[in-house]
């Protein structure tokens, strides 16, 4: 796990999508490297194909061709019930709608991954709090969804991102519904990940202002990386 | 495999209890929908079955310890003239025949139906008496249930019986009727005859049946020779013109025998003896007797038992299917962020099974108890009049096939909609597919 091995390495990745008798190249042979502990932005127009490329690295779905490794372990091989114990474990996801469950309390949220993970209660219950502590929510642990500001719940979503210590974070728009103030919070958040946990990270965005964070922005169009800046 | 499989499920389902809860509990429309339909489903399946059960056991034939039903062979109801019932009694064997079959028991029926209302304008439901005229003492020996049970049961029978032979017009009521007619054990009471125009009985009650069998519980039972001596007295005061019905007040002789041969060599006895001949007499085991009784009945029981309620479970697994397809449908994105966060497609599918199939067997449950419970309990069984079934008791099996038809319409109902839910495909649900 050095810093100059790439944590997350994509080649020639094809994806296609059948819609009707048509099928739809997405992405064209694309190639990726991310290092560990990166802040990686993407960017490009809708539809350019960033949603698919981020849930390939992130194990949500498996390329057409290609090859997607990820901290060594090659997923594009994987099963589907691979994947998904590997997900656990490797990834935390931010959606852009935040995509908590709205009959569960923040804590209960943030619980979630743990299930899937041999913990007893005690266990769980010391990570959720740490995980709830980092994102600064440790005041809202029983308030549902619905009772928490966009802001918040994106807080949340980070917290239930965290909380199984995954080394890479994916997120797809994360700012995208906030309004400034709450958008610069998460950013920050993001930001502090990749400092002081020396997180992975990987995310799309059309915010020019959220841009600004990464380390490294990556612009995706037609399915390919147009170019990438430092 | 297994070994290490089922531990690790079982801690999961202990694990995301709270979510199967929580969701039961936030879809208030899905739950409330299934646990209402199952709930009527299981109500009129108890109910169904309550009376075809007893119905099954009672036309079930036996093979030993035989009920035989002497009746009229053309005509129903039977009404055979009384002087056959001593023969009949007998099994029509020749007394000089050692090797004749004969019945171990016996007993006749006539029925004696009318008012304890003298004003004919005022009578009805609540008045109404009903009573088997018969030999007092067989309503212990060979009343079917009265038959097989113990006399610590049947106690207030047998000091009925007893008192019946120190009062010749003495009459055992049913503990329903009783209540229905505002009496007790000591109370007198006038019937007005019905089927027994101006035939009015003065009688004593001397007794009442136990509760169970509920069946016994709103009829009554009067002497046999008391009943007679009514009839010869009619006779005298119409100046020597006998009653119209005076030769027709034998119903059916029931003979208990050992066993089938013994059976059919009585029933040969009976149907060939000339004593018998006009009316012409059939004889039948009980459970015939009573399937034949039934006969007109069959029809509706068939359609109910292969129709109605297989119509009911499909019509009810559609409603469950829907709920569920709908609730399953909004929660599309919540399935799909369980599986982002690593749930697998089988837990998935689990869950949803198992949210549905608890609501169903709690539901199933449920309503098999209250309908245990309010039928048994509160009306002491399900007033259904046929044949000689007055009342019928649901069977306690009832509860576990009551939770077990809520499981399993529930499981039926919600299997499409559950593997819909472990086939979410994430990329398709976040994807905005332009
Ligand atoms: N599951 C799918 N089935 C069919 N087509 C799909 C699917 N997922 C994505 N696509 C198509 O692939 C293309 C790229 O989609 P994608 O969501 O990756 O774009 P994007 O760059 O994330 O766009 P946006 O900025 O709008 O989120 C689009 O044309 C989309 O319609
Ligand atoms: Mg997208």
């Amino acid at each position: 796990m050095t810093t100059d091995v790439s944590w997350v390495h994509a080649r020639d990745v094809h994806k296609s999508f059948k819609r009707g008798s048509e099928i739809v190249d997405v992405l064209n042979g694309l190639n990726l490297d991310v290092h560990s502990g990166e802040f990686v932005g993407l960017m490009g127009p809708s539809g350019s194909g960033k949603t698919t490329l981020l849930n390939l690295i992130a194990g949500l779905d498996r390329p057409t061709q290609g090859e997607v490794s990820v901290g060594g372990q090659i997923i594009s091989k994987m099963s589907e019930s691979q994947l998904a114990t590997w997900r656990t474990r490797n990834i935390g996801f931010v959606f852009q709608f935040y995509n908590l469950l709205p009959v569960l309390t923040a804590y209960r949220n943030v619980e979630l991954p743990l299930l899937l993970l041999p913990l007893n209660a005690k266990q769980r219950e010391q990570q959720v709090r740490t995980a709830l502590d980092i994102v600064g929510l440790s005041d809202r642990l029983h308030h549902r969804p619905g009772q928490l500001s966009g802001g918040q719940q994106q807080r949340v979503g980070i917290a239930r991102a965290i909380v199984t210590d995954p080394a890479l974070i994916v997120a797809d728009e994360p700012t995208g519904a906030l309004d400034s103030k709450s958008a610069d919070e998460i950013l920050n958040l993001l930001g502090e990940l990749k400092r002081t946990l020396k997180k992975t990270v990987i995310m799309v965005t059309h915010d020019p202002r959220a841009a600004e964070r990464a380390d490294r922005l990556v612009h995706l169009d037609k399915g390919l990386v147009t170019h990438a800046q430092a | 495999m297994l070994e290490r499989l089922t531990p690790a499920y079982e801690r999961l389902f202990m694990k995301y209890f709270f979510l199967i809860f929580e969701s039961i509990r936030r879809n208030p429309v899905r739950t409330i929908l299934t646990s209402l339909g199952t709930m009527m489903l299981v109500l009129v399946v108890t109910l169904v079955f309550t009376v075809l059960t007893a119905m099954d056991r009672a036309t079930t034939e036996k093979s030993s310890n035989i009920k035989a039903i002497v009746t009229e062979k053309w005509q129903v109801p039977s009404m055979m003239p009384y002087s056959y019932a001593k023969a009949l009694t007998e099994g029509a064997a020749d007394p000089a025949d050692k090797s004749a079959a004969r019945p171990s028991d016996y007993m006749t029926w006539g029925f004696f139906v009318g008012s304890t209302e003298s004003n004919p304008a005022k009578r009805g439901f609540e008045n109404m008496f009903f009573s088997f005229v018969m030999e007092p003492e067989k309503t212990r020996t060979m009343m079917d249930e009265v038959d097989e049970m113990p006399d610590s049961e049947v106690r207030p029978l047998i000091d009925a019986i007893a008192r019946m032979k120190e009062v010749p017009n003495g009459v055992i009521v049913g503990p329903e009727r009783l209540e229905k007619m505002n009496k007790k054990v000591g109370d007198r009471i006038t019937v007005y005859g019905r089927n027994y125009r101006d035939i009015n009985l003065e009688l004593e009650i001397v007794g009442t049946f136990p509760k169970e069998p509920a069946r016994f519980a709103d009829s009554a039972v009067i002497a046999r020779d008391y009943f007679d001596r009514q009839l010869d007295a009619y006779k005298q005061s119409h100046g020597g013109k006998a009653h119209a019905m005076a030769d027709r007040s034998l119903g059916l002789v029931w003979l208990r025998v050992k066993n089938k041969p013994t059976f059919n060599k009585l029933t040969e006895q009976i149907i060939g003896s000339p004593s018998f001949s006009s009316p012409a007499v059939k004889c039948e085991t009980s459970s015939t007797g009573i399937s034949g009784f039934l006969e007109a009945w069959r029809d509706i029981f068939w359609g109910v038992r292969w129709l109605l309620t297989p119509a009911c479970m499909i019509v009810l697994s559609l409603v469950i299917m829907n709920a569920i397809s709908i609730s399953v449908r909004e929660r599309e994105p919540e399935f799909a962020v369980l599986k982002v966060l690593g749930f697998r497609p089988n837990q998935i599918l689990m869950m949803v099974l198992t949210e549905s199939v608890l609501i169903g067997l709690l539901s199933g449950l449920f309503s098999a108890a209250v309908s245990y419970y309010v039928i048994n309990n509160v009306f002491g069984g399900l007033p259904f009049r046929i044949a000689f079934f007055p009342k019928f008791t649901v069977p306690e099996a009832a509860l576990w096939w009551g939770a077990a038809m809520g499981a399993g319409t529930a499981f039926a109902g919600s299997f499409v909609p559950a593997w819909r839910a472990r086939s979410v495909k994430v990329s398709d649900v976040f994807a905005r597919v332009t």
